[in-house]
């Protein structure tokens, strides 16, 4: 372990400079065992400190917004002429040797692509005002992933396993950069939902606590009415808890100095950053303080937009103030994307629920200057099949299909306007230059500043990665 | 990559619809097929041959292949080279790569035409159909192959096990002789002598006895988790006899308190869990028997190796009389209570996912081994193999931890023993059967009744999922398991025999034919001479009372773990834990008669200078509660705390989904018994637990980290919980009735800390009681008021929120 005999009186002289951040003292990472990868940390700082990445990133900050069930990519972003032409058909090769559930014949996408902007990028008619920002969509049609089920996907997806317990992509993401305002989490997720792994893709796992995403309301809760947890007292007055806080320091202050002392003196710390964030937190989520015209950028004034436009904007306002990671999910009570019937219905309604909001993201960000170092991430845990399931006519829907799909990004970093990789004529695989889940993380990191081999953290006798001993950087769509 | 224009066409079209069925691949990769000899260099090849080889197959060969199939590339992927006729001749895990003159028998023609979705090659690109049609014919003209480099010896790398026994944990733990020291007049006790000959040799001067009334909290929360109540502790200073301290132990160790306390760190060793976690988050609503199980064990102080006999093998023990069948039943949760992908739809990696959960959880919390890494590969640093790996397999394969799946079921029902007596077991016994004709009927039914019979098999199996039972495992079908290739069920190897790891096995234990092996398994980890599984108890237990093993890594003994910083100490204790029949309440009056465990967390700053992280334990470690000591005291000296133990941690219906796809939180913890009677939610657990550092509850933990975060602080400030802890405590102190401000301050300092309140705590509380009157709303009347009960609510939260309540010295 780095320099444990030193530590006491790093942690001290920490504490005298009073720099104790949203992670207080994370006695893990100071007592445990477990070192973590001497390239990053100077523990002294505390864990959430800012951290250099391993080489000059072009990204400072990532939002991911997260269309949970699984968007059909042959009916957003990856059109198949041959899908049209074929309608009804048998699909001409084998279907994956585990589907989730049966499917049956080709079915065409019932909606229209346009090319959109400059590059002409082909954006379907289900997200109109997403396709007005074209020249800066860096479109990955190339996706794949291993699991059809959801929990298993979006495990892999947000922690890159679906069989063990793992640290998420956005704790990552804290570990490896820290964060630049030590009075916010480094990783903050909106929304999330609790299905499908639920806290563990936003877990910490075994790094340290201070990594873990601080999760604001969830799913079943509208985004209007999601705080932090615990982040009001319903019984005592600011002023009273303000009486409380002094008691406590100065019960702390004169007992005999205790073996500890460095730890407990953390402790208080931590109890006056928590008073702080009692009010920033709803300071930052009070969006009634943006001008309307940013607010009707983002749908907050139409109920069928309202919510995911409240989440979006919450993010930039987020992104703004220094958090590392944020994410948005898009998830009602029930599994929001997933039409296995239905598909006209339900793709139609969620479309127009985060079509105009996410626009409005990405205009805001853009005009405000804070697109060129935000990665946005834009994609569910997989895609659906181009084959039709069920057979009631003006039903019909789509599986699974972790096969071969499609996953956007933006600004931080990467081309706009482009398309990079395919999947086969019909969109059921991924066929040209491939895009694995772990490749994803391995990009997504290099776009922060650090290399994905060496982002690792050991735990139980082995270094471990968010990309496992996988991941291939994908250069090509870096600007 | 593409500036998005159109999308490319040429290279888009996959290959023709392949016809071979999906059975016969499978056969293929396993080998079964009567493959031809391959061979390819009996005729001398012609000019032609050559020609084609060298314009169309090396180029393609060297572009897409060599990166990873080739010697200079060094990753031999799949153990197959494409870098000369020999390699693709003798093949790679799946076999020969190529049948000359047979390209729809060449699993190199499968791989590139991208039919198989867990065989694709290239990986990233596939080749274009130009290629593949070169590749094609060039096997159907025989893979004529002008490359004749010998191939290389492909040496393959064992495991040393002679070298591997050498290394320490590898051997049996001996018999130590105590050390002799200098201060003579020092050591109690045995680990008294161990500890201090290490720090007189580094010049170490142990710290001075605990302050009595630190050392009677302490062993309070070391034993029964809970603080002393004020007359306990007075009881105790009034006791100047040198039995004080040794009848505060058998007092706490006879408290049913005690297996609340010290049956929860073997929970966290086992990862219990009230839910299944992971993909699908169903209810265990029946796992609570087995927490019952584990705590009544540590309540009876059962032999630890009869309690790790029933946990992995109480299935298969002669019983006396129903009550011990049901325990034993019971016990074997243990190998049930992981965290499953339950909507895995390839059923049979979900098995094998299975079994590796259990060989995991096996090794890492009964021998400290992370037996696992040999899934895929020997493992890197351990002398383990992956025939070790697969001779466990073999055991738990033959065991049955779930029930039969039903065609095109998604998620997947784990096996429960049924517990129920009499008229009722004759109930369940007919649904049983009537499920099972369902099952049958399901098998050959027509595709427009499956969903009706569906349907009553779901009704059915509700119905049946209420009564009582128990998870468990049981003898299931018995058969040794093939080796599986990269951990992949779709690539086989040789057979293995279901056996225990070579290296811990000092003579050859044969398993019966008719049986799993999970009895001889539980048997070998218990024998006296077992190298580790005592040791890696006893060191739990030096870490449960200590705060820190004395191997710190306390779940991996392996090469990659810690080596003990006292490894004769380790030795005695493990040694002693055998001679003393396996008793864990033993080995607690060894280590807390000691003269160490009693010493003060005080230490002069030459000790501290010398031994800075107390790795020579020369003074007593200041811990920080655990979420349940916590929870527990704060209910505690508020009164709230029930005292009733056992039974259901909530009333969810079993296997129904704690979490599903509405996201809504149906979990509830207003339960006021002690915290190792709340549900245990894997992907979601109690808040309170979680920022308290609680284990994830999917993985063995025999180590909790301590952390201080601000949402600790928040939880703290402003949680129902904590507030309405602090409303009681206050109640509690005014029904007390009345009395003087002052006295009541010093009776909540005696109630929250076991101490009276110093004059100057007295008065600083006084003025925070008057400032905090000033700050209510001003009355009509200027008349002072008395302390308002809000007053005292609030400053009873600060005690229980201070460092002196949370932090024990």
């Amino acid at each position: 372990m780095l320099g444990e005999r030193e530590m006491p009186f790093s942690r001290r002289r920490m504490l005298q400079l009073g720099s104790v951040g949203f992670g207080g003292l994370a006695l893990s990472a100071l007592l445990a065992d477990e070192a973590r990868a001497e390239t990053l940390a100077t523990k002294e700082e505390g864990p959430l400190a800012a951290r250099t990445p391993h080489f000059a990133p072009r990204a400072k900050r990532v939002i991911f917004l997260f269309m949970k069930g699984g968007p059909s990519h042959v009916d957003t972003f990856d059109p198949k002429p041959m899908l049209d032409r074929d309608d009804g058909k048998p699909l001409p090769f084998d279907k994956p040797r585990v589907t989730f559930a049966q499917t049956g014949n080709l079915m065409k996408s019932p909606w229209k692509f346009k090319q959109r902007g400059e590059s002409g990028l082909p954006v379907s008619e289900l997200f109109p005002h997403v396709a007005e920002c074209a020249d800066d969509l860096c479109v990955i049609n190339s996706l794949h992933g291993t699991n059809p089920a959801h929990g298993g996907a979006a495990l892999k997806l947000h922690t890159g396993s679906d069989t063990f317990v793992r640290p998420s992509m956005g704790s990552w993401v804290s570990y490896g950069l820290g964060t630049e305002n030590q009075n916010l989490p480094s990783f903050i997720t909106i929304c999330p939902t609790l299905a499908h792994g639920g806290v563990n893709n936003w877990s910490s796992a075994f790094l340290p606590a201070p990594h873990q995403g601080t999760p604001i309301g969830n799913a079943s809760i509208p985004s209007k009415q999601a705080v932090v947890h615990h982040i009001q007292n319903g019984r005592l007055s600011r002023a009273e808890q303000r009486l409380q806080l002094d008691l406590l320091a100065e019960m702390n202050q004169t007992r005999p100095p205790s073996p500890i002392e460095q730890q407990l003196e953390g402790r208080i710390a931590s109890f006056e950053l928590a008073f702080r964030m009692q009010t920033s937190m709803p300071e930052i989520q009070d969006l009634s303080r943006e001008s309307d015209v940013v607010q009707s950028l983002y749908g907050l004034d139409d109920p069928i937009t309202a919510d995911f436009g409240r989440q979006c904007l919450m993010a930039r306002r987020f992104a703004e103030r220094g958090v590392r990671f944020i994410q948005v999910t898009h998830s009602d009570t029930k599994v929001q994307w997933d039409q296995h019937g239905s598909l006209v219905e339900g793709h139609t309604k969620n479309a127009k629920e985060v079509d105009k909001p996410i626009a409005g993201l990405l205009k805001d960000l853009k005009a405000r200057g804070l697109l060129d170092d935000t990665l946005v991430l834009w994609g569910g845990e997989f895609g659906r099949t181009p084959t039709i399931q069920g057979a009631t006519k003006g039903k019909e829907g789509r599986d699974h299909n972790p096969e071969g799909f499609t996953m956007w990004l933006a600004g931080g970093g990467v081309k706009g306007g482009m398309r990079y990789g395919e999947t086969d004529e019909y969109g059921y695989y991924a066929v040209r230059d491939k895009v694995h889940i772990h490749d994803l993380h391995a990009t997504m990191l290099h776009l922060l500043g650090l290399e994905h081999t060496k982002l690792t953290y050991r735990h139980n006798g082995r270094d471990f990665r968010l990309t496992d001993v996988h991941g291939r950087v994908v250069e090509d769509i870096m600007v | 990559m593409t500036r998005c224009s159109r999308t490319r066409g040429d290279s888009l079209t996959l290959a023709g619809f392949w016809g071979m069925s999906r059975g016969i691949v499978v056969m293929a990769l396993l080998g079964c097929l009567p493959l031809a000899p391959a061979s390819g260099s009996e005729k001398p090849l012609s000019d032609d041959d050559v020609t084609f080889f060298e314009q169309h197959i090396r180029p393609l060969l060297i572009t897409h292949c060599y990166d990873c199939h080739s010697e200079d590339s060094g990753e031999m992927a799949g153990e197959l080279l494409l870098d000369r006729r020999e390699g693709w001749s003798k093949g790679g895990t799946g076999g020969p790569a190529i049948v000359p003159s047979h390209p729809e028998k060449s699993l190199l023609m499968r791989a590139v035409r991208y039919t198989d979705s867990e065989l694709k090659m290239p990986p990233e690109d596939k080749l274009s159909a130009t290629e593949i049609a070169h590749l094609e014919e060039w096997i159907r003209r025989g893979a004529k192959d002008p490359r004749d480099q010998p191939a290389p010896v492909s040496e393959e790398k064992s495991i040393d096990v002679e070298a591997g026994r050498a290394f320490w944990a590898f051997r049996s733990p001996e018999k130590r002789r105590v050390p002799a020291v200098a201060r003579e007049d020092w050591p109690r006790t045995p680990i008294d002598h161990f500890l201090l000959a290490k720090m007189e040799a580094e010049d170490v001067v142990p710290a001075a006895p605990a302050d009595r009334r630190d050392l009677i909290r302490r062993a309070y929360f070391d034993l029964v988790g809970l603080p002393p109540a004020p007359e306990e502790v007075d009881a105790f200073l009034a006791d100047s006899s040198d039995e004080a301290f040794d009848r505060v132990i058998e007092d706490l160790l006879a408290s049913p308190r005690y297996g609340e306390r010290w049956g929860r760190h073997w929970l966290d060793v086992v990862r219990y869990a009230d839910s299944n976690g992971l993909d699908e988050n169903a209810g265990f609503a029946h796992a609570w028997r087995y927490r019952d199980y584990v705590i009544d064990s540590f309540n009876e102080d059962k032999p630890f190796d009869e309690f790790l006999i029933e946990q992995i093998a109480g299935d298969l023990l002669p019983y006396a009389d129903d009550e011990t069948r049901q325990r034993q039943l019971i016990a074997t949760g243990f190998l049930s209570l992981g965290a499953k992908v339950l909507a895995e739809p390839d059923k049979t990696k979900l098995a094998m996912d299975i079994v590796d959960e259990q060989i995991r959880t096996l090794g890492r919390s009964v021998i400290g081994l992370t037996i696992g890494c040999a899934r895929c590969h020997d493992h890197k640093f351990d002398p383990i193999s992956t025939r070790d790996y697969y001779s466990l397999a073999g055991i738990f394969r033959s065991t049955q931890t779930m029930e039969h799946d039903i065609n095109g079921v998604i998620i997947s029902r784990w096996w429960e023993h049924g517990l129920a007596e009499g008229e009722e077991r004759e109930l369940i016994e007919e649904l049983d059967a009537r499920i099972a004709i369902l099952h049958d009927k399901l098998a050959n039914a027509e595709p427009k009744e499956i969903a009706a019979l569906k349907a009553e098999v779901r009704r059915l199996n509700k119905l049946r999922d209420q009564t009582p039972s128990a998870m468990g495992v049981r003898e299931g079908t018995i058969a040794n398991v093939r080796v599986h290739r990269r951990g992949s069920h779709l690539t086989l190897g040789d057979e293995v025999p279901r056996g225990f790891p070579v290296v811990l096995t000092r003579s050859p234990v044969e398993v019966q034919e008719k049986s799993s092996g999970r009895l001889e398994l539980a048997r070998w980890l218990t024998a006296p001479d077992h190298p580790l599984t005592a040791r890696v108890l006893a060191n739990r237990l030096w870490r449960w009372h200590f705060g820190r093993g004395l191997v710190k890594t306390t779940d991996n003994f392996g090469k990659l773990g810690e080596v003990p910083s006292h490894p004769e100490l380790l030795d005695w204790l493990a040694v002693r834990l055998i001679e003393e029949g396996w008793s864990i309440k033993q080995l607690h009056r060894e280590i807390m008669r000691s003269r160490v465990y009693q010493m003060s967390s005080h230490a002069s700053d030459e000790t501290l200078r010398r031994d800075p992280d107390n790795r020579l334990y020369s003074r007593a470690p200041v811990q920080r509660l655990s979420a349940e000591q916590m929870r527990d005291s704060l209910l505690a000296v508020s009164g709230l705390l029930e005292p009733t133990m056992g039974g259901p941690a909530c009333d969810m219906p079993n296997r129904d989904l704690v979490f599903n796809h509405t996201s809504m939180d149906m979990t509830d913890y207003a339960d006021r018994r002690r915290s190792v009677y709340l549900p245990v939610i894997r992907n979601h657990v109690y808040d309170f637990f979680q920022q308290f550092d609680f284990p994830d509850p999917a993985n063995v933990s025999g180590d909790r980290n301590t952390t201080t975060v601000a949402p600790q602080a928040l939880l703290l400030m402003n949680s129902d919980e904590v507030s309405d802890s602090a409303e009681a405590f206050a109640e509690r102190l005014i029904e007390e009735g009345p009395r003087p401000d002052a006295e009541r301050v010093d009776r909540a300092y005696r109630i929250a800390f076991g101490r009276h309140a110093t004059a100057e705590e007295i008065a600083r509380s006084l003025r925070f009681l008057d400032r905090f009157r000033e700050a209510m709303p001003q009355a009509a009347s200027a008349e002072p008021r008395p302390v308002p009960k809000r007053a005292w609510v609030a400053l009873g939260q600060v005690l229980l929120v201070s460092n002196e309540f949370v932090y024990v010295p």
